[in-house]
């Protein structure tokens, strides 16, 4: 179970935001010789997709996920093939997979593309700079 | 007037948009400070920096801008030196070990690769390879739900039952991606994600790892993947803490 937004195409899912801002604070060469600006406050970017609490209340909430799920969509199927849930989540969950993933494929981060957006949203024609940086990572 | 630094390059340095801004309301012009064949990506600090999403999105938009052009090092984000005199010091100080970096880097980017679990899908494949949870489910179905304690017993196997197919998952991601990296990271610890790896790739070798991750959404519907790249190699400017060959079943969360 994931909150994340589907990604659609030629968009920017904050979810995709946040997982380039954790490797800007996270990561990147430290030198010890800057004074690093203190990170006090950055709850902003702990998000938690999903919560997980082992125990009574994760096993009922398994239990009745259990009930509520389309058993005969698979049932005709010899299990343990991919495909079998495949078919099933095919309008759903896969659909949104596959939009990410055509976003990926085009190499253009979203986080990138939204920043520089965001940035110039009071300049002028930002998709032209986004389909320029495109020619030119080419 | 202190130094904001965002990265790292070769001189001249990455021809930079005109009126590219970085960090601060309002945003401060970036410039660079030139010394020993190196040039630092810099622009005035602002009082009272904080970590906010906008500053951080700056830096990277900077960074992001710069590396279209030239590999840079990328500083992780609040790195301020008192002036442009300290920033253009540490890089005479350090110019080899800069340069050594940079040429290790030449040509690769980070792609960060995090996946997560469909919950109904995990929950669909969960029972079709185990027919006693399924068999379980249909019991407890044709009981109206079962009772309490049968209802805890299935949430308990099948609770199980999707952490073991997280691991199983995880491993395979890893056996799958790491051929097209040639270093790979954990990325930083979050939850909700059974995997997130960051992986040091090649130009040459991006479009075989979007294809593995396609082909891996395709074939195990249960995975969410989500791919941000070519990506400044965050994770990969110091030597120290990347390996090859990182522990599997290690979950990120």
């Amino acid at each position: 179970m994931t909150v994340a937004p589907a990604q659609q195409q030629g968009g920017g899912g904050t979810g995709n935001l946040y997982d380039v801002l954790e490797l800007v604070l996270d990561r990147g060469l430290v030198i010890d010789a800057f004074v690093r600006v203190s990170l006090v406050g950055i709850e902003i970017l702990k998000i938690d997709v999903r919560v997980v609490v082992a125990g009574v209340d994760t096993y009922l909430r398994f239990a009745e996920a259990c009930n509520r799920l389309d058993l005969e969509s698979g049932r005709n199927k010899s299990p343990g093939l991919p495909d079998v849930v495949g078919e099933m989540t095919e309008s759903g969950a896969r659909g949104k997979t596959k939009g990410a993933l055509s976003g990926a494929a085009q190499t253009v981060s979203d986080a990138y593309r939204q920043a520089r957006e965001e940035s110039r949203e009071r300049e002028e024609a930002p998709r032209r700079s986004t389909s320029r940086r495109k020619e030119e990572r080419e | 007037m202190s130094t904001y630094v965002y990265g790292i390059a070769a001189a001249p340095g990455p021809p930079l948009p005109d009126g590219l801004t970085g960090v601060g309301d309002p945003p401060r012009p970036v410039r660079t400070v030139e010394r020993e064949g190196l040039v630092a990506l810099v622009s005035d600090a602002p009082p009272e920096l904080r970590p906010k999403r906008r500053e951080l999105l700056a830096h990277q938009r900077v960074l992001a801008e710069a590396g279209a052009h030239a590999q840079v090092l990328p500083l992780r984000f609040g790195s301020v030196s008192a002036d442009d005199e300290t920033a253009g010091g540490v890089l005479e100080e350090r110019a080899e070990h800069f340069r050594e970096r940079l040429a290790a880097l030449e040509g690769k980017a980070e792609y960060n690769v995090k996946a997560a679990h469909h919950e109904e899908a995990v929950l669909h494949r969960v029972l079709a390879d185990r027919p006693e949870l399924r068999a379980a489910t249909e019991a407890n179905r044709a009981a109206g739900g079962g009772s309490h304690e049968e209802k805890l017993r299935l949430g308990e196997q099948m609770a199980t039952a999707v952490q073991a197919q997280e691991t199983a998952d995880e491993a395979l991601l890893r056996s799958v991606l790491e051929p097209y990296a040639s270093e790979v990271s954990e990325g930083p610890r979050s939850t909700g994600w059974l995997a997130n790896l960051s992986l040091l790739v090649g130009e040459e070798s991006a479009a075989g790892l979007l294809d593995a991750v396609d082909e891996l959404a395709e074939l195990h519907p249960q995975l969410d993947l989500r791919v941000n790249g070519p990506l400044p190699p965050y994770s990969f400017v110091e030597r120290t803490g990347a390996t090859a060959d990182p522990p599997v079943g290690h979950a990120a969360r």
